[in-house]
């Protein structure tokens, strides 16, 4: 899985790429530790816009969860945008959706 | 070092009787490597035994590899000193002597090693053209070359001081395979560590499986067959019948994110909550969510688990659910129909405490069957990397539902199987159905 961070208006943009399982949770999980703690430095929102990822298993959303409460722990605005339907149906199914602000694209989530 | 040096000598006659006959084999002294050189490969037949005694001698696995080292060694640091006594003024005449005879043993002892050398190589001119293969020459070519020309003695004894290269890729050599068999150890020792971890890790396994429930409670009007594939790595999935006060019946189907250890011992955490909870529950959204904020003060690594509990009442056919992130449950109808039953998705549990859980409630009827399931059902791959989907599950749950909950369980494992077809399984397959029995159900009325 190939991870970029971008910063786009102020904001640490977190890019991933393809499929977030098991295998790549890990390494997911230190490139968004990183985006946070960077993100703190400036206090600058943290999106994941996931329009190239393919799909997340339990042990992604588990990083997805763990930034969640990062980004509360620091006070710092956290969302995702642009979810792909397949991967929509495994935040909504989980529940998620109910813990983590989703934004139809990017414009959306910088603008909130 | 003086047991060193006594090993020395006995290599050292060894080497000799091979090398007199070596040398002696290849014709007179000074055309002894120019003739065995080419004579080397074109005799394959008559080096077996030669080629045994190279490995024995200098294969760094060789019997005698150690002494015939130390010889070398020995022999290298006696001819660089000789170098130096042979130029000091009046050296009486049997010193000299004895330096020549010691020379003549040197190179005899060099030629042999040369010689066998190229014998082990498995390539070679690629030995002979190599760095130690040429300073293995250059220590003995000297002596050969001055006995065409006297004139060039005295530069060509110079050139003997370049054994001390010898003596380098000798202690580089030594070096390495020593190195080499540290490692060796070391493996050795990590196999048999991940052998032991593994073994231990296969006993957590069965463990885990064995808290799994065997059979499903005896009961009028119902029946229940469950089965968990586990994944090769050691996976969180889990169910659970649950026998409940006033006959019913609690259904658990459960995930735990992630893999490995940790997510086995939340299973087992996760379990237990919810089974002591339940009898104290008599809704499943208010059991679930008192499961959560147990599990929330008891999770250190952020793990979270998916929970489907279902509540069935044998005595009225209805089930009612909460559901805490899982995949929704399907219900076979009587007419051969699949519902899946999408409810308010609530929050896994472990997440985050004082969540609410909603409590959805179903009308069963005899004749259906309720299949609960995990996401290594629908997240079966295949070599396509497709998904097996909810709409393969739904279809074989159609087609093949109508018999007895055991030969659902089958059917639906044998088509995730042949679906994945040589994909190897990622995630734990677990599945639960249950049938309400038409023909008790009939005789209940």
């Amino acid at each position: 899985m190939n991870v970029r961070v971008e910063t786009v208006e102020g904001a640490r943009v977190v890019v991933p790429e393809g499929r977030l399982d098991f295998g790549a949770a890990t390494g997911f999980q230190a490139q968004l530790e990183q985006a946070i703690a960077d993100a703190g430095q400036a206090g600058a929102p943290v999106v994941i816009d996931c329009n190239a990822l393919d799909y997340v298993s339990s042990a992604g959303l588990r990083v997805f969860l763990l930034a969640a409460r990062e980004t509360q722990r620091r006070k710092l605005k956290f969302s995702l945008c642009a979810l792909k339907p397949a991967v929509r149906e495994v935040f909504e199914l989980s529940g998620f959706t109910r813990i983590i602000a989703v934004h139809a694209d990017r414009a959306a989530a910088l603008a909130h | 070092m003086s047991d060193a040096t006594h090993v020395d000598g006995c290599g050292l006659t060894n080497n000799i009787e091979t090398a007199d006959s070596r040398v002696l084999g290849g014709g007179a002294g000074t055309s002894a490597v120019a003739s065995a050189l080419p004579q080397q490969p074109s005799q394959p037949t008559a080096a077996t035994p030669v080629r045994a005694l190279a490995h024995m001698l200098l294969a760094p696995d060789g019997r005698y590899a150690r002494p015939a080292e130390n010889l070398i060694l020995a022999l290298i640091l006696f001819s660089v000193a000789s170098v130096g006594v042979e130029t000091m003024p009046g050296l009486p005449s049997w010193a000299q002597r004895g330096l020549h005879v010691g020379e003549i043993v040197v190179v005899g002892v060099f030629t042999v090693e040369y010689l066998l050398r190229i014998v082990l190589a498995e390539k070679k001119l690629a030995y002979i053209a190599s760095v130690p293969g040429l300073v293995d020459l250059l220590a003995i070519a000297p002596f050969y070359l001055s006995g065409l020309d006297v004139r060039w003695l005295r530069a060509l004894r110079l050139l003997r001081l370049l054994r001390v290269l010898k003596l380098q890729t000798h202690v580089l050599e030594t070096t390495v395979a020593q190195r080499t068999r540290e490692l060796a150890e070391k493996n050795a020792a990590l196999e048999q560590a991940q052998a032991q971890i593994k073994a231990e890790l296969d006993l957590a396994r069965a463990l885990q499986i064995a808290i799994l429930p065997a059979t499903f409670p005896a009961n009028g009007g119902c029946d229940g067959a469950a089965r968990m594939i586990p994944a090769t790595t050691m996976g969180g999935d889990f169910y659970d019948f649950i026998a409940l006060p006033g006959g019913k019946i609690g259904l658990v189907m459960a995930d735990v994110s992630g893999k490995g250890v940790p997510a086995a011992f939340f299973m087992a955490v996760a379990r237990t909550n919810l089974r002591d909870l339940a009898a104290h529950h008599a809704q499943p959204g208010a059991c679930l969510a008192a499961t959560n904020d147990v599990l929330c003060s008891q999770n250190p690594m952020d793990l979270f688990v998916t929970v489907l509990y279902c509540i069935l009442d044998p005595a009225t056919r209805v089930l009612r659910y909460a559901n805490g992130g899982h995949s929704p449950p399907c219900v076979r109808r009587a007419d051969g129909s699949v519902e899946v039953l999408r409810g308010t998705a609530g929050l896994v549990l472990g997440a985050m405490p004082g969540v609410d859980y909603v409590d959805h409630a179903v009308q069963l009827s005899p004749g259906e069957r309720l299949v609960l399931y995990t996401d290594g059902v629908t997240e079966a791959f295949n070599a396509a990397d497709e998904a097996y989907g909810v709409e393969r599950l739904v279809s074989v749950i159609k087609g093949h539902g109508a018999g007895a909950a055991g030969v659902l369980v089958e059917q639906i494992c044998r088509s995730v199987k042949t679906f994945a077809g040589n994909v190897p399984q990622s995630d734990d397959i677990t599945l639960i159905v249950l049938t309400l029995d038409q023909l008790v159900a009939a005789a209940m009325q």
